[in-house]
This record gives structure tokens, sequence and C-alpha cells, in this order.
């Protein structure tokens, strides 16, 4: 009887409950917040993380960016006793050329497009989130993840050039085409358009952000204030795309300011804290064997008196390495938790300027050509007002002004000017471009 | 009326004596069963043919069972004994049985179900198994994996470095996985046992994968470590998917069943006491070069002449080889089993307590396994069955292989030549190594690298009778358990070690982790034989399975120790890393045997199987199977000499995961400005992921010759892999540097030709042996991804390929005469074919095993030599004969082919070893009386080897137990060889 109860009643209860609760429930990463859980319905603190991650994801591998186009542009030597390719790969030394699967060359494109892809995904999170919990707030966060994505791509273009770049990389399995392949204007074209959809969502996003920016974004951590970030990098790229006009109506709804500090702007932080990054363009004084010297004619280029020699430090002994020396250290950071500039207003007077002599308005150049050289402790300009005179003393005063920010290079290259770049070993080579990464095609 | 009651009287007197009758026509048979050289046989089966009675023989092979009616059928089972079937009538109730040994295993029960058993002689796989007399019948055995070298076909097992603890390698029937679980799954008593590794992470130091690797390297134990042999019955291997297709999406490496020692329900209690006593050495010294002034100069330049006149002067060379690798460890092993039980209950327990030294001061193993068993029939239908271990182990094991910093005793003992001076001063201070980083002898005395295990195995089957009649049998089979553990590792490197102190390292450091690991898993069977009077019977089988793990790793790096402390607040600065695995996994299976006669048996089955692993966990992958076996020697006549003749046939699919987390996309921390960040990391997961999947198609045949003296077994394999798991690039605009996909197919195809024979039997001399061969071969047949280097340390010193056409264990590496990819072939890390050669003779009271192993070919990256080379401490430095021009000597050719080709590290790891010896004596049992048995005996370990290879063993890993990148060797901690003295009493 027992038997018979178990084989007709317990036995198909037992199946039954087997199959009932065969469903697996998916188990969540134990380890790491995932793509998936957050972009479904992040939580404000969530948000949060993927801004503070844009934060740090921008400052990935810059070294190798500020290397690469530093040494190309023939601002600096980088110096490795455990990697040749510094000395040879980028000043084209011999035969060597760059190479497409190298990590000066993937290394700054994967950091920027990691940081895109932190953009496209708090993006999506606060479409979804119900922690938004007005249309503003959503604009406004996405206003600023356009934004920053339109900065990572142009530093992406920067190396890129005429290879094209891919704007639209929202779905992995589905990537957007290169823009602008042989046609480096198109790439800006589409990274102001970028900028400007930035734009109209940071003007519809209210009076604040739903998180909280770094303290390199003091100043500038309100939707209004924020937007003015957005223009000035507009202004940047409308200059290298040379359409003068737009360039300085970005400028003036910008934070440019002719009179104002020029150092007002956005920036990388680092600090000593535990975890945190240390600024990676420093050196100690005087390092030997890993170090960043100056190319020399930096120096002996300069108009007595210019008080920005002081970002080529003199050292004790002179350094040298692959055929190339060099007695002064690449002082442009005054410790190892000097912030690295995004855009600042120097930038922004040197664009000023630059549009001006573009327009043929020689006078409202040559006011902020003065500004520039009299912060310098430099007398005014005393050159002519040709506009040819006045593209060489700009582009002067973006050499010293900006060394070693990674622009010497791109401005080298928007005047056609790369064959001018000091050659210090014969059959070395000013590069034109990076190579197209070997994954991409 | 009178006769009414006499009627009545009668009646009753009728009735009670036809049931008298049943009651009364029964008897008592006994006997004893014994082997052919007349020693009992304890522990035998005794069952009455056509019913459930049943009894086992007790210690002295002594067995009582009570039959109904006057005359009865007796089967008798004993393992490695040939079943016998004796009549018993009641005028002649003792019934003494001796059974011949069943070498060839015909008779022996197989596991072939997830709830069955199948007699060998009706298998249609060639499944190896092995019982208890065969596993640790010859020599004492470390672990259970180490025990199993050279006794079954198929298999490769390789032993990862001589570290007491263990760390074992096993491949069943050639690789079966790129990245993903390369090991077998391992049940006992039906509890998945999860044999995973945990790093102690000494990496902190060691800087092992510094330079990119994904291996640590810190030489981890896997966890199939923790089982004791002596526990074991029998094992059985499953190697591949025709075998394996009902384990499902776990089996892809193999399934490694192991079933323990139970009690004996014959009213009788059995006590086994060993103790064994033993040492163990280096198995192989390289010796140390021999130096002279010249030679001095030549290697460490002219300012260490001086140095070495001075210490030849004052006799201070010192071959440092003795001095950290010349321990004579000692190895204890002491063993206490009791079993016994009766009809309804039977017990068996078992305590082992293991006590081994290494041949590295501060080195060692202690284990202590407790195991008790007990088996139970509650009712007549139904019986439960009870499996408890626990296991507490420690390992010291010590700090070498592979690193980038110059600290581990392997790689520091390479720099430092014979003049150098590491002893401590009367003071106990130890002198700075002036050649390397690290005082190798500081090093040795003062760290610990610690690991620790406490596990606990827990599993019950309950068998419940539901059906039974003439026709029919259904049984219900529930099964699960528990298995669960903690291991902790504790590594201490004090702030006075020469690499720790005066900003050489950071004052300190005391690594700790603590891996905690959980998983569980039940099952419910239906098991329903059919028989139809043709003699065609049928058996159904269908259940439901669930396994869980779950794992939660954390590892505290503490430095800048304060003083002599270890606790992890006691630092300056601590670093935590935690990592944790979840799995669920759900599937169903059936299965359906036919057997008619015994002359053809068919089967098939499927399982089906989800898993949270795969990218859809609620996606049922399926993995049939099909067999067939046809014994054709039960329909005609094969003439006198054959005997047995099977063809056989099998098909299986069995699946394997990615690894963990490949299915997810994260975010990983990072740190700005005081605000923590979630930045996405660079691996892109994928949720379309499915299991690994592979097909194996195994056919056989298997001769009996001379009424089963000799046996042949032949087997061929193609086992294909499909949708490997790999890592590959994506187009870094995703933001992701590469991501997982199923992208490569992999083929094995293989032979596996065993030879059993009984040479010898006579009443005082028996000899069996068993000579085996097996060979497989491996290629990547699709590869969706451009050909890649993977594992070791890159082209110029010799690494693996993965490039359609070729092995996936092709060794390549940079050459002035390349192939068309750059590179060329210097080896294959899988051996041409092993052979074994396995015997047991013996001869009245005296047992003599041993045991050759031969592994041919198989290459290793040898990079010990390469290490020692250059630092001019060769042994073999200055002899001559490796360069092709006789000009230069040995080391300097070699360091002279760095960076030109990487053929000189590149080695043939063939062997030839004698594994086991043993020799034992058993006292007459008639000394005591029958009641007792003693043994005694000598046995040893790797005595003899024989090979080419140029370091201390060819069997060797530095990555561990990793699919791809075993057979590297960076200043391994060397194997040993090891020497026993056993005595035994059972009463």
């Amino acid at each position: 009887m027992i038997r018979r109860n178990i084989s007709k009643i317990i036995l198909p209860m037992l199946l039954a409950i087997g199959f009932a609760a065969c469903d697996i429930e998916e188990i969540e990463d134990p380890n790491n917040p995932s793509v998936g859980a957050i972009t479904q319905n992040a939580s404000l603190s969530e948000i949060q993380n993927l801004v503070t991650g844009i934060e740090g994801g921008m400052r990935l591998n810059l070294s190798n960016y500020y290397d690469g186009v530093g040494a190309i542009g023939r601002e600096i030597y980088r110096f490795s006793t455990s990697d040749p390719r510094f000395t040879s790969d980028l000043l084209g030394k011999g035969g060597a050329i760059l190479d497409n699967n190298t990590f000066y060359t993937t290394n700054p494109y994967i950091g920027r497009y990691r940081t895109v892809k932190n953009a496209n995904i708090l993006i999506e999170a606060v479409e979804k989130s119900t922690s938004i919990s007005s249309d503003a707030l959503r604009n406004a966060t996405k206003g600023y993840a356009n934004t920053i994505k339109a900065y990572q791509l142009l530093l992406v273009w920067v190396q890129q050039y005429d290879n094209g770049i891919r704007i639209d990389v929202a779905n992995p399995d589905n990537l957007g085409p290169f823009v602008g392949e042989g046609d480096h204007k198109a790439a800006l074209r589409a990274i102001a358009l970028l900028l400007d959809e930035g734009l109209t969502q940071l003007n519809a996003g209210g009076s604040a952000f739903p998180f909280r920016l770094g303290s390199g974004f003091t100043g500038f951590d309100t939707p209004d204030n924020f937007a003015k970030v957005n223009r000035a990098i507009a202004a940047r790229v409308n200059l290298y795309n040379e359409n003068w006009d737009a360039a300085l109506t970005a400028l003036s709804n910008s934070f440019f300011d002719l009179n104002g500090d020029l150092n007002t702007g956005v920036f990388h932080t680092y600090s000593t804290a535990g975890g945190d990054a240390l600024n990676p363009q420093w050196y100690p004084a005087g390092a030997k064997g890993e170090s960043r010297v100056v190319q020399p004619s930096f120096v002996s280029d300069a108009e007595a008196g210019d008080n920005r020699l002081s970002k080529a430090a003199l050292r004790n002994e002179v350094e040298f390495q692959d055929g190339l020396s060099s007695n002064y250290d690449l002082a442009v950071y005054a410790t190892n938790a000097s912030p690295i500039p995004i855009i600042r207003n120097e930038e922004l007077i040197l664009i000023y300027a630059e549009a001006n002599i573009r327009l043929n308005k020689p006078a409202e150049a040559i006011i902020a050509l003065n500004r520039i050289r009299n912060a310098a402790n430099l007398p005014d300009y005393t050159g002519s007002n040709s506009s040819g005179d006045l593209i060489d003393e700009m582009l002067r005063q973006r050499r010293y002004s900006l060394f070693g920010e990674g622009h010497r290079w791109v401005d080298m290259r928007r005047y056609d000017r790369l064959g001018t770049l000091p050659i210090d070993r014969a059959g070395d080579d000013v590069w034109l471009k990076f190579p197209r990464p070997a994954n991409e095609d | 009326m009178k006769y009414k009651i006499l009627a009545r009287q009668l009646g009753l007197t009728l009735l009670l004596l036809g049931s008298a009758q049943f009651l009364l026509a029964q008897f008592m048979v006994s006997g004893r069963v014994t082997d052919t050289n007349g020693e009992g046989l304890p522990g035998a089966t005794i069952v009455v043919v056509g019913t459930q009675m049943g009894t086992t023989s007790d210690n002295n092979g002594d067995y009582k069972i009570q039959v109904p009616g006057t005359q009865a059928r007796l089967s008798i089972f004993y393992t490695g004994y040939k079943t016998m079937t004796v009549e018993a009538v009641n005028s002649s109730p003792r019934v003494d049985v001796v059974l011949d040994d069943d070498f060839a295993g015909l008779n022996e029960v197989v596991i072939s179900g997830l709830a069955t058993n199948v007699k060998r002689a009706n298998l249609a796989n060639a499944v190896s198994s092995i019982t208890s007399s065969e596993l640790v019948g010859t020599t004492v055995q470390s672990s259970m994996d180490g025990a199993l070298y050279g006794k079954l076909t198929g298999v490769n097992i390789i032993s990862n470095s001589g570290a007491p603890g263990g760390g074992t390698t096993v491949k069943l029937r050639g690789i079966t996985t790129l990245n993903g679980n390369s090991q077998p799954l391992y049940i006992v008593d039906g509890v998945y046992y999860d044999n995973s590794s945990f790093a102690a992470n000494v990496n902190f130091i060691s800087q092992a994968a510094g330079q990119g690797s994904n291996s640590n390297q810190d030489n981890p134990s896997n966890r199939v470590a923790d089982l004791d042999p002596e526990d074991i019955d029998r094992i059985e291997v499953l190697k591949g998917a025709s075998a394996a297709a009902i384990y499902g999406s776990r089996a892809a490496a193999g399934v490694v069943i192991v079933t323990t020692k139970r009690g004996s329900r014959n009213g009788n209690v059995g006590v086994n006491f060993s103790q064994s006593i033993g040492f163990q050495q280096q198995l192989r010294k390289l010796g140390v070069r021999q130096w002279d002034e010249a030679k001095v100069e030549a290697s460490f330049g002219a300012a260490q002449v001086p140095n070495y006149q001075q210490a030849v002067q004052s006799g201070k060379i010192y071959n440092y080889e003795d001095e950290l690798y010349g321990e004579k460890g000692l190895l204890s092993t002491t063993r206490l089993a009791l079993n016994g039980g009766s009809e309804k209950f039977g017990y068996f327990a078992g305590i082992t307590r293991k006590s081994e030294d290494g041949i590295v001061k501060n080195t060692g193993y202690d284990k202590t396994s407790v195991r008790l068993n007990l088996d139970s029939k509650v009712f007549s239908w139904a019986d439960l069955q009870m499996s408890m271990n626990y296991v507490t182990s420690t390992a010291d094991r010590g700090f070498f292989n592979n690193d980038n910093t110059s600290t581990t005793l392997g790689v520091s003992y390479v720099s430092t030549p014979s003049w150098a001076n590491l002893f401590p001063d009367e003071k106990g201070n130890y002198p700075n190594n002036g050649f390397a980083p690290s005082n190798f002898l500081q090093t040795r005395d003062l760290v610990t690298n610690n690991e620790k295990v406490n596990r606990i195995l827990g599993g019950g089957i309950g068998t419940f009778r539901l059906w039974n009649n003439e026709r029919n049998g259904l049984n219900l089979i529930v099964r699960g358990g528990v298995d669960q553990y903690t291991l902790e590792t504790r590594s201490i490197f004090p702030r006075e070690l020469q690499f720790q102190k005066d900003g050489n390292g950071t004052n300190g450091a005391s690594i700790r982790s603590v891996a905690v690991s959980q998983g569980s898993n039940i099952a419910a069977f239906l098991v329903h034989t059919y028989t139809l009077e043709n003699n065609l019977s049928f058996r159904t089988q269908a259940g439901i399975t669930q396994e869980n793990l779950n794992q939660d790793y954390t590892n505290a790096i503490a430095t800048q120790l304060i003083g002599a402390q270890t606790n992890l607040n006691q630092a300056g600065s601590i670093q935590v890393n935690q990592n944790r695995l979840k799995q669920v996994d759900k599937g169903f299976f059936a299965q359906e045997e036919a057997n008619f006669k015994d002359i053809v048996i068919a089967t098939v089955g499927i399982r089906g199987d989800k898993s949270s692993r795969n990218g859809d966990p609620n996606k049922l992958y399926y993995y049939p199977k099909a067999s067939v076996a046809f014994n054709v020697h039960e329909i005609t006549s094969l003439g006198k000499s054959v005997n047995q003749l099977k063809f056989r046939a099998a098909f299986g699919q069995s699946g394997n995961f990615g690894p963990f987390g490949a299915t997810y996309t994260p975010l990983t921390p990072i740190i700005i400005d005081g605000g923590t960040g979630s930045l996405i990391g660079s691996t892109l997961g994928n949720t379309t992921i499915g299991p690994e999947r592979q097909t194996e198609i195994e056919t056989g045949l298997d001769i009996g010759l001379f009424d089963s003296k000799v046996n042949v077994e032949f087997t061929y394999y193609t086992k294909n892999i499909k949708d490997l798991i790999l890592l590959v690039n994506t187009p870094n605009a995703t933001g992701f540097s590469n991501a997982w996909q199923n992208a490569a197919d992999l083929e094995n195809k293989g032979f596996e030709i065993a030879v059993d024979a009984t040479p010898v039997r006579e009443k005082h001399l028996t000899w069996n042996t068993r000579l085996s061969f097996w060979r497989n071969t491996a290629l990547i047949s699709r590869l969706d991804v451009p050909a890649f280097n993977l594992g070791a340390f890159g082209a110029s010193l010799g690494t693996y390929r993965i490039e359609q056409g070729q092995s996936p264990t092709q060794l390549v590496g940079i050459d002035p005469s390349p192939g068309e990819n750059g590179l060329r072939v210097f080896g294959n890390a899988e051996p041409d074919f092993q052979m074994s050669f396995n015997n047991a003779i013996r001869y009245k009271h005296v047992q003599l095993n041993f045991l050759f192993h031969w592994k041919k070919g198989g290459e290793n990256v040898n990079l010990s030599t390469l290490l020692s080379d250059i630092f001019g401490t060769s042994a073999d430095y200055d002899n001559k004969g490796i360069d092709p021009t006789n000009t230069l000597a040995n080391g300097p050719y070699r360091l002279s082919q760095l960076g030109v080709s990487a053929q000189s590290w590149v080695e043939d790891a063939g062997y030839l070893r004698l594994r086991e010896l043993g020799l034992s004596y058993d006292l007459p049992s008639s000394w005591f009386k029958d009641k007792a048995m003693f043994r005694a005996g000598i046995s040893a370990r790797n005595l003899l080897n024989f090979f080419k290879y140029s370091s201390y063993d060819p069997e060797v890993s530095n990555f561990g137990t990793s699919a791809i990148s075993s057979n590297v060797e960076v200043t391994p901690f060397p194997s040993a060889k090891s020497f026993f003295f056993t005595i035994g009493a059972s009463f």
C-alpha cells in the first residue's frame, strides 16, 4: 500500500516540483557592476559612478598620447631604456615607421573609445533610470556626455587625421563607418555637430546636474557653465576646421576672457591619494633612463626673457639616448599631482587671435597676441600686420604658451609646416598621422 | 463433534504443515570464499540466485547464509575475481568457493549511467577502471590523481612540480579546451567534488605575471588532492563524451567517478591497520658548475676573481644544490580502518594520517582524513547510504617557479655561484647575496608559504524499490551531497629579508587568502527494468539533476609590516581583492538500454542541461549518446582459444562552459579626485555565448583468449570539439580590447591498446601482467581569428601557437629559417605515445608488483636551463656537444641562440620510469589461527628514471592546470623519488 502510494502520488509530485523549479534565475556578475544592470535602471549613485568613471577614463593612456604627439611635433624626446621605440618609431629613425599594433598607436585610441563607451552607457542609463526625476536632468546629463564624447573623438582625430574616425560606436556589434576617410574636415564637422547637440541638451538642462563633477571642473559644474566648456572645445574644432566665424561665435559663448586668468579652464586632476593616478607626464628633475627631455630648439628659438622657458628646466647632466641629447627636462608640471589641462583660457585667447588674423582683423589679433606676450614677460608685438607675419607670430606664441600640451604637431600640420620641424638625426621622419589600429580593419 | 474438532485440527495442522513446510524448508549454507592460493577473501558478496537474499564473507572469507527450500544456487561476487555460481543442497550445506582472478575484469560491474551499472562484458565503451589494490596496493600514494599515473590508457598526467601538497594536471584523451575547464569532473560517491585551484598570490612578491601573463604562476595545488587514496574502493574514468554524455555540460574533459569503501554486512567486525614510514629525496641532481679563475672572470668579471680565490683558500666553496634540495624528507602514513555491520546495517570508518617532509627545508604536507560510510536497509524496499568525509591538511609549499624579481628560491639559486657565502653568522644574521636580490637560504628559512584546507564532504543515496514483479522492476534513486571547504593561504615575507629591507621591497609582506567553496548537487532518477520472455530486457532511466557552486575568494596583501607582526592590520598598507563565483546548473536525462541475451546491448540516451554560465541561462543544450556492444562469442563458437569477442561502438556529446564571467561586461572601479567611479572593462562579455561542444565516437574490439588468460582491448576514437571559446580582439572603437566568442574547433584522434594476461597461474605462483599503449593527436580544424601565440613566454623562448590545421599543443619559436608564419615548429607538448607495463607476481607469501611507464616524445619549454645559463651556473655550461659546429661550449652556445632561435629551450620531455615497485610478504595466516593477517613490505615510487631532459624532471608545469601551457618549466620545486617500509595488519 505504502509503495503504491509512493509510486502514484509522491513520484509525480517530485517530478513536477523538479520541473517547475527548473528555471534558472540569471545570476548578476558577483564581482563587478554590470552594464546590463546599470543601463536598466541606474540609481543616482550609479550615475555618479559612471560620471566619475568618465573623468577617470579620460586620463587613461594620456601619457602615451602626449609622448606620441609631443615627440612627433619635436617638442620633447621620450627616452626609455626599456623601450627603444619611443626614439626609433616615433621619430622615424632609419627605416622605422609607426606600427599599427604597438602601444603608442593602440593605447591612446583604446583609452579614448573606452571613455566614449562609458559616456554612451551614461546616456543609455539616464534614459531609463527612474531616479532621474525630470527631462532637464536627463538633458543635462546627455549634454555632459556628448561634450565629453566629442572631446575624446577630437583627440582620436588628432592622431588618426584623414584615416577617418568612427563617430557612431554605440553598438559594438555594428560599429558606424569611418567618417572623414581621406577628408579630415568631415570628421571635424561630425565632432562639431556632436558638440552642438550637447550644447542644445545643456541649454535645456536646467540649473544643476544630477551628479557632482570632480575638482578639475570647478566653476564649470552646472549645465550653464559646462556649456561654456562645450563652446571652448567647439571653438578649437571650428578653428581646426577653418570656420573662423564659427570659432569666434563659439568663443563668445565660452569662458574666453581676453583679460582673464590664462589658466582658467578644465583639467584632468591627479593626486597621491591611494588608488588615484599620478600626473603621467611628470618625471623628477634629472631623471635618467626613463625621462622626458625638451627638444633643444625650444630653448634656442626662444625670445630673450620669455618666462615660458620655465617649462624647460636645465639639467645637471645632459641626458642622451639613441643619438639624441638634451640638457633640459620637460617641466610643464611642477609636481606629480599637477593637473593636465583639457582646455584653458590661454588657448582660447590664441584661438581668438588666429581667427581674427584669418578674418583679416589684425588689430584684434594683435591685442590678443600682446596679451599673451605680456603675460610671458615679453614686450608688445612689433612685426608687420601682414597675415603671413601674424600667422608666424601666432604659431610661435602657441608653441610657447601651449608647450607640452599636445598642440605643436597639430598646428604645424594645419599650416602644412611639418617639413619645418627640426630633424635631429639624418633619415628621421616627421609623421603626418598615426596608422589606423590593426584591429579596426 | 469429535470429528469436527478432529477435522478442524487436521485442517489447522495441514495449514500449519503447509506453512511450516515453507518455514521449515530452509537451511543454513556456510563455507569459505578463497582465492586460488587459499587465502580467504573478506567482503565477497554471496547472493541467492532469484531472491533478494545475500550476505558477505567475513575477514577470513567465511560466510553463512540462510536459504529457502532444500537446494539453492548461490552467486559469489568479488571485485577483481570472476563471479561464480554454485549449487547448495541441504544435505551438504558446506560450500567452499575458490574464485579465479578476473584479471580482465569481465565480470566487474562498471558504472555506466547516472544511476546504473553494467557488467564490463556488456559495456560499449572503453571505461578504464582501477581498484583499491591497483591504486594503493603497491606503494604509498600521496594523492589520488598521482596514484593513477601510468595505470590507465588514454590518460596523461603531469605533476606540476615536486612541491608537497599536490598540484597535478590530468588530461583524458588530449586537450579539450583552450580557455575553459581543462580538468575532468570528479564525482565521489555521487557528490560533485570541486577541483579548483586558489592562488596564494605570492605573485605579489615574485611579479611572475608582471609582464602581462594572465596566469599568476603561483604553483597552487588543485583540490582533488584532498581525497584520501586509502578510502577509495574503485575509480572509473570516462575519458570522453561517448561515455560521459550523461554528465552533460561539465563532462567535456572527462569524468572520474570515485567510489569509496563500504562496510560489509556480515555480522563481523574487520579492522585494518597499516603504518608506512619512508623518505623522499631529489629525483635527479643536476650538479653544479665547476669553477676556475678564468671561468669566474668570464661569467662574473675580474672583480669576482679575488672573492673566488679567497673562498677556495678558506674552503668555502659550497654545493648549494645539496644545501637547498638535499633534504631527505621523512614520510609517514598511518591508516586505521574499521568495517562491519549486520544484515540491515553496514559501516565503514577510516582514518588516515599522513605526514610528508619535502626535499627543501621548511616544506612539507600533513593531512588527516576521516571517513564514515553508513549503509542501512531501512525497509525491505528502501536502502539508504550515507558517506561523510572530513579532511584537514596543511602544506608548506616553498617559494618557487617563475618570477620577475629574482626572489624565488629557484631563480635566486640559479643566479648564485658556489663561492657566494649565504650562511648566517653566529648571531643568526644572514648576509646579503651579492649575486641576486635574494639570499635563498634566508628566504627558505624565514619565508612561510602555507596552504591549509578544511573540507567536509557529505553525501547520501536512497534507493527505493517501488514496484517489483516477475517482469518489472521500478526503482527510485535519490542522491544528493554537499562539498564544502575553506582554503586559507598564509604567505609571510618578513621585513629582514634581503629583498624586503633597505628599500628593496615593501619592508615585509603578509599575504593571506581565504577561499570558501560550497558545492551541492541533488538528483532523482527512476529506473525501470522490464524483461520479456524471450530474454530481451529493457532498462529505462530518467531523472533530473541540479548542481550549485558558490565560491568566494578574498586575498589581502599587507605591506610595510610593523616589526615581526604578521596580522594584516599591523601594516602600513593593505590591498584587498575579492572574487566570487556563482553557478547553478539544472538538467534532466533519459536513457534506454536494451539487452538481448547479453548478445547485443544497445543504449540511447540524452541529457538536457542549462546553466547560469551560458549566455542564456534557461536555454537547454542537449547532449545525446548512443552505443552498441555485440558479443559475438555468445552466438557462435570462435574456436577453443577465443572465448570472448566483442565489437563495440559508442557516440556521445558533452559540453564545457567558458570561463566564469565570460557572459558579463563588467564595469571596473577607478579612483579619481577622491571619488570612486565605474569605467567599462576592457573585455566585452558575450550574452550569446554557448558551451563548447564535444562529439566523441569510439569504436573498439575486445578479445578474450585461452579462457580469458589473455585479453586484448583495442579502442579507436575521434573527439571533435566545436565552438571553443576564445578571447578575440575586437575593434578598439567599441571601447573594448577583446571579447569572448565561440570561435574555433579542435579534433582529437587516438587509439588505445591494452593487453592483460595471466601467463602463470600455479598453486604457488601467479603472474598477472598488463601492457598498455595509447596515443592521441590533435589539430585545430577551425579558427575564426588569425593564428595567435598562447602561453609560455613568447616566441623567442618557445611558445604555444593556435593555428588552423596545426596541433594546439605545437611549440613554436623564432628561428633563422622560419616557416611562412615567421616561426618554426620545434616540438609538441603532446607525447608521441605512452606505454605502461604493470605486473603483479605472487610466489607463496611473497608479492612483487612493479609498474613501468614510458612516455615517448612530447616536448617541454625548459627555461630553468636558460636562467642558469644567463647566470653562468649551469652544470653543463663548459661541456661541449650542443653546438652543431662544436665550437662553443653548451652554455655560451645556448646563450648565443637567445634572440636567434628558440630551439635551445624546447626539449624532448620523454621518459621511462619505474613508477612503482613493491615487495611484500604475508605472514602465513595459520600463524594467527586464521584470525588475523600481517603483511610487511618495502616499496618505492619513481625509483628509476631515464630521460634526456636537461632539468630536474620532464613532468612539470609552471602554469598549473591550465589547458594550454603546461609543459613549461621555470625553476620549479624539484621532483622527488620516495621509499617506504610498510607493515599492515587486519583482524
